[in-house]
């Protein structure tokens, strides 16, 4: 369960930390985006030497970068595996062993899913690492500001999500220290078939529930003794502004970016002509 | 003339901070149940610039009458009136709120940001103040409860009485007069109920702030200048400390226990040393043991 890294905050201070937080958004949005485009293994490795370098310039130990992938490391696992076997395209040669069939595309095209996923997930957290939540919810809610102009709450909204990024990490401790005492008490969850296991969840889910909202009535009467929606114009401390840094930043993602679309759309996915030269040099 | 004159003075200057004026108050109950009042017909003035502790056993109204201080609960009989204004006031409610600041028990429920600076600054952004201004608050408010230091950092792995004293600051940013604390030392250890209780008497002292302070520990109470004693939601109870542990077995009605010191003092008066009642501190036992001990 701690494993979970989402919404954990390093706060110290970066060139990366600096940025912002807008900026950051849109970037990672691009970034799932154009995961989807890259076409050669060289192309992954571009990406995971972007990834390592933005992660250096964000003071963020790379092992917290990597953690984060432990959380769903199953889930990785499976997708390959079916990949692997129910590999739908065309193949040039097969092997087959009794129902499974594998096939040279089918191991590519696994591997490639793979490093997708695993991308995807890593770089994301770059995101929740470097930005605090409420500069998150912040930067959400300047760039979902238009949409007040159609009578939607986007303050509140961006408040409700602050609030329950912050909730995370106690709503796991408090969930760990149920499933303790349950397990004081003689529960068991760690044998039986899995619908064994679920029912071993109950006396877990049902404690958690009812903090949760002991939780959430004691948060409204904090809000309010705080003056929450006080004034109708509310007021930031932290404002946003575009500075010089973003525009850097702006143009080095563009380039990777541009690189990525370089290699599917011009050259085809440059692999073939790494595999060529090491022929060539080899030979 | 002139003493009268000064004391007239005195007490126009001294403003009732929060006047209580024959409240009742009954939580909402299912129905068939019957409906018991939590707070029972209470009145009171809390003086501005005084430090005063409302203790009690567990449902004795307390928390109730904390909350009615500030207008998160609304009276269903009687008034409370906060520097003058009526809580039931709907368009004066935040200047009663941002007027009487509330400090609850779990600091981890009161926070709403992830990084100190944020979460101080959650109240002053409500009441739209202007952004320098803000900046100014949240300087100030760390400073009164010495954590500066921690600016920039999150609150997640920090000690009980550290995640208090934000909780406090993040209070102090909306500026207010009065400081409600509900139990806010109930789930700390000793050494951050210490942390907690100096922060508070230094602004009290320093500050002139008015504190409400609820507590269940006795050498909390000791420290104030008045204490209100609830049981059944009716005031048992309303003096000086040492006034208040002088009555002996009469506290234990309402189910609190003096400090050990007090405790030993009434036992040797009751077994016949010339002890004066009401003894709160060690020293101060130590005298009257040795002065009983020189008549002899």
């Amino acid at each position: 369960m701690r494993d979970v890294a989402f919404g954990q905050y390093y706060p110290v201070s970066s060139p990366i930390h600096r940025l912002d937080p807008r900026l950051k958004i849109i970037f990672t949005i691009m970034y799932i985006v154009t995961m989807f485009f890259v076409a050669s293994y060289a192309g992954y490795a571009l990406v995971l030497i972007f990834l390592l370098s933005v992660c250096a310039i964000s003071h963020v130990p790379p092992k917290a970068m990597f953690k984060s992938i432990k959380g769903v490391i199953v889930l990785l696992m499976i997708t390959a595996v079916l990949n692997l076997f129910f590999y739908a395209g065309e193949t040039s040669v097969e092997w087959t062993w009794w129902i499974f069939t594998v096939s040279p595309e089918a191991i590519d095209f696994a591997l490639k899913m793979m490093f997708r996923l695993i991308l995807l997930i890593m770089g994301t957290t770059i995101l929740t690492f470097t930005t605090g939540t409420s500069e998150l919810t912040d930067a959400i809610e300047s760039l979902f500001k238009p949409l007040t102009l159609i009578k939607i709450p986007v303050r509140d909204i961006a408040l409700i999500m602050s609030i329950a990024l912050r909730f995370i990490p106690g709503l796991i401790e408090e969930t760990d220290k149920i499933m303790m005492a349950q397990k004081a008490r003689g529960a068991d969850m760690d044998s039986g078939n899995i619908f064994k296991r679920i029912k071993a969840m109950l006396p877990v889910i049902i404690p958690v529930f009812v903090s949760a909202f002991r939780k959430a009535d004691e948060l409204a009467d904090a809000l309010d003794a705080r003056c929450y929606q006080a004034s109708p114009k509310r007021t930031k401390m932290k404002k946003m502004r575009f500075a010089w840094r973003d525009l850097v930043a702006f143009l080095i993602f563009a380039a990777f970016v541009t690189l990525i679309f370089l290699d599917k759309y011009l050259w085809g996915g440059v692999d073939a002509y790494i595999v060529e030269a090491f022929k060539g040099l080899i030979g | 003339m002139i003493v009268p004159a000064a004391a007239l003075w005195y007490n126009i200057l001294r403003m009732t901070a929060i006047k209580v004026d024959n409240v009742y108050y009954a939580y909402e109950t299912n129905e068939g149940e019957e409906s018991r009042f939590a707070v029972n017909g209470v009145s009171l003035e809390i003086e501005e610039g005084s430090f005063v502790a409302v203790a009690g056993h567990n449902g004795s109204g307390k928390s109730t009458l904390a909350r009615l201080f500030n207008g998160l609960l609304l009276p269903d009989k009687g008034s409370v009136t906060v520097f003058g204004t009526d809580t039931k006031d709907e368009k004066n409610i935040y200047k009663v709120r941002s007027s009487v600041g509330m400090v609850f028990q779990n600091p981890d429920n009161q926070m709403v940001a992830s990084v100190v600076e944020d979460d101080i600054a959650f109240g002053p952004e409500n009441l739209g103040l202007p952004r320098e201004e803000i900046i100014r608050r949240v300087d100030k408010a760390l400073e009164q409860v010495g954590m500066s230091e921690y600016r920039k950092s999150t609150p997640f792995r920090m000690s009980g009485g550290q995640k208090q004293r934000l909780a406090i600051a993040g209070v102090l940013a909306i500026r207010p007069k009065v400081l409600v604390l509900d139990e806010s030392t109930a789930m700390l250890d000793p050494k951050g109920r210490r942390e907690v209780m100096d922060v508070i008497h230094a602004l009290n002292k320093q500050e002139n702030m008015t504190v409400v302070h609820i507590t269940h520990y006795m050498e909390e109470v000791l420290e104030a200048d008045r204490v209100i004693v609830m049981d059944e939601g009716k005031i048992a109870l309303d003096d000086a400390p040492r006034a208040v542990f002088a009555r002996g077995e009469e506290l234990k009605k309402y189910k609190l226990a003096p400090p050990a010191v007090t405790l030993i003092a009434h036992a040797l008066a009751r077994h016949g040393a010339d002890i004066p009642c009401g003894i709160t501190g060690e020293e101060e036992l130590e005298e009257a043991i040795c002065r009983s001990l020189s008549k002899i």
